[in-house]
């Protein structure tokens, strides 16, 4: 495993240019370029929050245009890295079987270039907090390890996906449909305090995305601590989901020529 | 010094699942019809063993189905022995398929370094080898154009070009003369035979015997995955055309 491990370090320049390279061929064909990865997010908020105080009014959530955005930003990450990165193998099927290099590099790349996008689209948040005069303390520069924590997380889970994807080919129809429920039952547009206390108790445990919004809100809506016990019980569950998630595609990528 | 490929008993097996769920559909389906899936077993290579030292040259040939593209595969690591040991010295470049690694909406230039890094080799190295690759493949007015404009022999001559300036210490070549028009082909002969004389390990598969026995003082036969006969060019030569006659 190590030497695996080596080799993949070996192979650094690699996942830099296939992210460069994902990056350049996502904004060189639409006319405003890079502004999408900045107003994708910022339509996503107006349209919630118009559902949200305007439709349903008896929405007690203050600065409702943060609140939503920072939920939506961190969705956006593990749901576009997962989507794009379950397909990564096998659509390099012909790259794949026609030369050798660690596969893990596919999913990695794509999960890392949606991370250089959600990077970009902070720009946006940042923006709305300054708008909304969200006050906050010291403690929103722990953002970058709450990032690392999840870019951590989603690839375990890419790599595992991607793996299972090559066999079975349904598997990313499968993941469509669970993100929307997965969207659903995650705290994105409501409160965890506003739902029964046995529910937000069991989606702590069970759905790490969850504790990942809960945390970037700690930092970036109220403004104060995060629980560091609590998250370093997640950022546990990830590393163990990365870990896992590598030693799995690594047994499973041996077939992948024969499977593909 | 260690050989630069050596085979030990090497044996590689197919299974070709007929009816191998594609899906989770397909795996329930067959659940519920208790059907197992026809399983058909194939070796493609039986116990071969050979060794070729750094600075060699030889052909491997055989009739369709002998097991050329697997040995070939194996060298290249992109798939595993079922049995026995591969173990090669050194980066291998692959001159199969050319361009497989190409994106039609990146610029030949962007191409370069990204087949550059999927064959290992960091981004200041590509820069140095930048002019001589796009001088090779005779792309210099069109490098900075996307590659979905190029013409199929540019796609192939960019291909081949990247793929011989990597410093491989083994090449593979797979059916050579399938690389554009007559001019380029002599190019890349000449440029074979440089890398013969620097003292590099080429594989040759083809079936060209003239080709094979102008290029390479030994040839490997391989038929139905057996190793029928290495040694000498012309008499394997000799051999494959008995085989061949019967």
């Amino acid at each position: 495993m190590w030497e695996h491990l080596r080799e993949l370090y070996a192979y650094r320049e690699l996942v830099k240019n296939l992210v460069v390279r994902d990056l350049k061929l996502r904004y060189r064909n639409s006319a405003l370029g890079f502004l999408w990865c900045l107003l994708n997010p910022l339509l996503m908020m107006v349209v919630f929050t118009i559902v949200f105080t305007v439709l349903l009014t008896n929405n007690s959530i203050q600065h409702f245009p943060v609140f939503i955005l920072t939920g939506i930003l961190a969705w956006n990450l593990h749901t576009t890295a997962l989507l794009g990165a379950i397909n990564s193998v096998v659509g390099n099927a012909a790259l794949v079987q026609k030369v050798y290099f660690p596969r893990e590099v596919l999913p990695i790349a794509t999960v890392l270039s949606n991370a250089v996008n959600f990077l970009l689209s902070l720009v946006v948040l940042f923006g709305m907090i300054m708008l909304y005069r969200v006050p906050l303390s010291a403690t929103v520069l722990l953002l970058p390890l709450v990032i690392l924590v999840q870019v951590v997380f989603t690839v375990g889970l890419a790599l595992f996906l991607a793996a299972v994807n090559v066999y079975f080919r349904d598997t990313a129809s499968v993941l469509e449909t669970l993100m929307l429920a997965w969207f659903f039952l995650t705290p994105i547009f409501y409160r965890i305090e506003d739902v029964f206390p046995l529910y937000s108790r069991l989606m702590y445990v069970l759905n790490p995305p969850a504790s990942f919004i809960a945390a970037y809100r700690d930092i970036l809506y109220y403004g104060g601590m995060t629980n560091l016990d609590f998250f370093s019980r997640t950022a546990a569950t990830s590393l163990l989901v990365l870990v896992a998630g590598y030693v799995f595609f690594r047994r499973a990528s041996r077939g992948f020529v024969e499977a593909l | 010094m260690p050989p630069a490929i050596r085979f030990d008993g090497v044996a590689k097996r197919y299974i070709i699942h007929h009816q191998r769920p594609r899906s989770f559909q397909e795996a329930l389906v067959n659940m519920v019809h208790r059907r197992n899936g026809d399983r058909e077993v194939f070796w493609a290579l039986h116990d071969v063993s050979f060794s070729i030292e750094p600075g060699e040259t030889v052909g491997i040939i055989g009739p369709n189905g002998s097991g050329k593209s697997t040995a070939l595969k194996l060298i290249s690591r992109i798939i595993e022995p079922t049995s026995g040991s591969v173990a090669v010295a050194g980066r291998v470049a692959a001159l199969i398929e050319l361009g497989a690694g190409f994106h039609p909406d990146l610029t030949g230039r962007e191409n370069i370094y990204l087949l550059g890094s999927i064959m290992g080799i960091s981004g200041r190295e590509m820069d140095r080898r930048l002019s001589a690759i796009v001088e090779f493949a005779e792309l210099e007015r069109f490098i900075d154009t996307a590659v979905k404009h190029y013409s199929s022999g540019m796609y192939m001559r960019l291909g081949f070009s990247t793929a011989i300036h990597v410093d491989a210490d083994v090449f593979l070549i797979d059916e050579l003369l399938a690389v554009g028009d007559e001019h380029f082909q002599r190019k890349c002969l000449e440029a074979i035979q440089g890398f013969q004389q620097q003292g590099m390990t080429v594989v040759l598969v083809t079936h060209d015997l003239p080709l094979a026995g102008k290029f390479c003082p030994r040839t490997i036969l391989l038929q139905q995955g057996h190793l029928l006969a290495d040694g000498p060019t012309a008499g394997v030569l000799q051999q494959y055309l008995e085989v061949a006659a019967h």
